[in-house]
């Protein structure tokens, strides 16, 4: 996937964070453009061609969700990540209601809001949903729910096969804690326990132990990462 | 100073107001009472009257003259008819027969009903004899008085205007009293309250309304002061201490990551020291942060608006969930952690936030628990409505230490090295508030057993929309 290509539509009206999001999505591939209020962020949203937009809540003169809802009026269906201060479930639902496709609670680490757009790139690339994943040696049978390494069936729980789905649909890149407690188990708070990364590692331990690599990494500070060596 | 005040105050006004309306009400009864009386005593004389004239004119028509001169001589004579008298004249008003003996001098002959004082007619020898009469011309020009005392009738009279007055005094003399003693009463009370608010105002939140153990609505008043009073003095001891902890939670790392940053600058580091330095403090920089989101989150749950977005869940499901992601942890940790749940159990709530609060529990009774035996998380319908546990094996909480283990950033001694924020139980806490849920520790004999007691379901007033599980 040529990442050069991809332009992200940044709209953030405090420049130091707009330029920790430009700095860091450049860093990774993306071309960025950016948006210091509601109506720019409107007017460029509505011209370009953006695989990502990134919509601050908060905006003077209009507000985040008012961009995304007139943009979604007019078609325009770029994938939203709404960054908010505001973190309460119902503010969180409002922005997912009106047309936002993540939402992601200031102050955050960058590599987590890279993760997303990530996701959501990736999203808007693949339209069509497949019922075979592979990466490396391992086979998800979307279909049947099977798992397979080397042709050798593992035994997964239903939710703990919903996990590697998860990580296999996005892998090569990086998937938070918070990213997965929100698509495998469909919860909306930051897991201030370590009990994901322990969950995860029994899943790695069934697909992983006894195998010539591992697929399964856990990328420090940040989450998880399904990918084959290279 | 208290009788001033009671003659100011406003129930002493609407009672007199009271004692107005009701003295108007009593009097108008009792004029009613006096009216109907006299005039049905008044109406029965006359009624005695009429009928024994016309006795007397019927024995006239049927015995004549003689027949009726020997009627009033048996009548005169009649102990039954002591208070009647009977006077026969000639059409010149010349005695004939009767136990009057002459013609009232001052009366004329053309009245048909009058009252007289007889002359020469006296029932009772001291008091002079007031008389209803009658006067009918005989067909032969006769004269026939016809008489009774009204005496009694009188007399009856002023009884019962001397009894309606003593009522009506004795009513207001005991009306006034008790109006004037309710009044002080009550603003003795008042007083007692304004005097602790004073002092409340003066001095800080000890003072507390004196209660009388009368058990009566003025004791209600005053317990439901003094226990919001006393929620009042936690809430502001709880804030207090939040933000003596948040000081220390939040500056000790804080200091940490300053220290660190100065060093650095001071000294010439490699480029890996430099890498290794940077991890370290944004390390200690997500630490803080996570206290921080915790401690927002709390302080949200806590602001939020009960019930917005609540639907009707499965605490079941919800229990089933959390076991199921913990039971890795658990595993690590050397425990078992046992489901004890199987029917369906709804409670109205918010997935995320129960998810959240079962998970604290479950994390700390693995964690904190020790490794002595399994963490069992329990759902079922109580008593009163739905009930979930989590019991361990591990040391307790000691009963004294209960109430504050909810608290922000409350640790106890023994938890204080491991790792944890202090922000679970008051994560549980907010939740099961907003829930109207009640936390209750128990010993698990030996452990700690907490049980989450939710309010009785009542679906049908809230009308929730219900999501069910897929």
């Amino acid at each position: 996937m040529a990442r050069s290509a991809r332009h992200v539509l940044v709209i953030e009206d405090d420049a130091e964070t707009a330029e920790q999001l430009a700095d860091a999505l450049q860093t990774n591939g993306y071309r960025v453009d950016l948006a210091v209020d509601g109506e720019d962020g409107l007017r460029r949203g509505l011209v370009g061609d953006y695989v990502v937009m990134t919509v601050d809540r908060m905006l003077p003169h209009l507000d985040g969700i008012k961009v995304i809802r007139r943009l979604r009026e007019k078609g325009i269906l770029t994938p939203a990540l709404i960054l908010s201060a505001l973190g309460e479930i119902d503010d969180r639902v409002r922005g997912l209601r009106a047309g936002g496709d993540d939402y992601l609670v200031k102050p955050f680490a960058s590599r987590e809001m890279l993760a997303r757009v990530d996701a959501l790139a990736r999203r808007s690339a693949t339209g069509i949903k497949e019922t075979m994943l592979r990466i490396g040696d391992l086979e998800i049978d979307l279909f049947a729910r099977v798992v397979r390494r080397q042709g050798r069936e593992i035994e997964l729980l239903p939710r703990e096969f919903q996990l590697l789905e998860y990580l296999a649909r996005n892998a090569g890149q990086v998937v938070s804690r918070a990213m997965l407690l929100q698509h495998v188990w469909d919860l909306h708070f930051d897991p201030t326990t370590n009990v994901i990364d322990v969950y995860v590692g029994r899943v790695r331990r069934k697909i992983d132990s006894s195998q010539s690599y591992p697929l399964i990494h856990t990328i420090r500070g940040v989450g998880f990462c399904l990918r084959a060596p290279e | 100073m208290l009788l001033s005040k009671t003659f100011r105050s406003s129930t002493l006004k609407i009672a007199f107001l009271y004692v107005i309306v009701f003295s108007g009400a009593i009097f108008g009864v009792l004029g009613y009472v006096y009216w109907s009386t006299v005039t049905y005593v008044d109406e029965i004389l006359d009624h005695s009257i009429k009928t024994e004239t016309a006795v007397l004119l019927e024995t006239f028509s049927t015995a004549g003259r003689g027949g009726l001169i020997s009627l009033i001589d048996q009548r005169s004579n009649d102990k039954f008819f002591d208070d009647w008298v009977y006077l026969l004249t000639d059409a010149s008003l010349v005695y004939v027969a009767g136990n009057l003996k002459s013609w009232p001098a001052a009366q004329k002959t053309d009245q048909a009903r009058f009252e007289f004082i007889p002359a020469d007619w006296h029932r009772d020898p001291t008091a002079p004899s007031l008389l209803r009469a009658t006067h009918e011309v005989l067909p032969d020009g006769y004269h026939l008085l016809l008489g009774r005392r009204v005496h009694d009738l009188a007399r009856f009279r002023d009884k019962i205007i001397v009894s309606l007055a003593w009522v009506a005094g004795l009513f207001l003399i005991l009306a006034a009293a008790a109006g004037i003693s309710t009044s002080r009463r009550s603003v003795s009370r008042i007083e007692a309250i304004n005097a602790t608010s004073r002092k409340i105002i003066e001095t800080g939140l000890r003072g507390r309304v004196p209660m009388r153990g009368t058990g009566d609505e003025w004791d209600g008043l005053a317990q439901n002061l003094n226990s919001m009073l006393e929620r009042i003095e936690d809430l502001v001891e709880s804030n207090r201490q939040v933000s003596d902890n948040v000081a220390h939670d939040l500056r000790t790392p804080l200091t940490r990551v300053r220290g660190r940053l100065e060093r650095a600058y001071n000294r010439q580091l490699n480029v890996d020291q430099y890498h290794e330095l940077i991890g370290d403090v944004i390390a200690d920089l997500d630490e803080i942060l996570r206290t921080f989101s915790s401690l927002l989150r709390i302080t949200q749950i806590e602001a939020r608006d009960r019930k917005a977005g609540f639907r009707i869940l499965d605490l079941t499901g919800i229990a089933r969930e959390v076991a199921e992601l913990f039971d890795p942890s658990a595993e690590e940790n050397g425990l078992t952690l046992q489901l004890a749940a199987s029917d369906r159990v709804n409670v109205i709530g918010d997935r995320d936030l129960l998810f959240d609060a079962t998970s604290n529990l479950v994390d700390n009774a693995i964690n904190h628990g020790g490794c002595n035996g399994p963490v069992t998380l329990a759902v079922a319908h109580g008593d009163d409505g739905a009930i979930l546990s989590v019991a361990d094996r591990g040391p307790g909480i000691p009963v004294e230490e209960r109430k504050n283990v909810l608290r922000r950033f409350y640790r106890l001694e023994a938890s204080r090295n491991s790792p944890g924020s202090g922000l679970g139980l008051s994560l549980v806490a907010a939740v099961a508030n907003l829930h109207g849920a009640r936390i209750e520790m128990a010993d698990n004999s030996p452990g700690l057993r907490i049980e989450l007691q939710f309010p009785i379901l009542d679906v049908t007033a809230t009308g929730m929309p219900s999501q069910e599980p897929n």
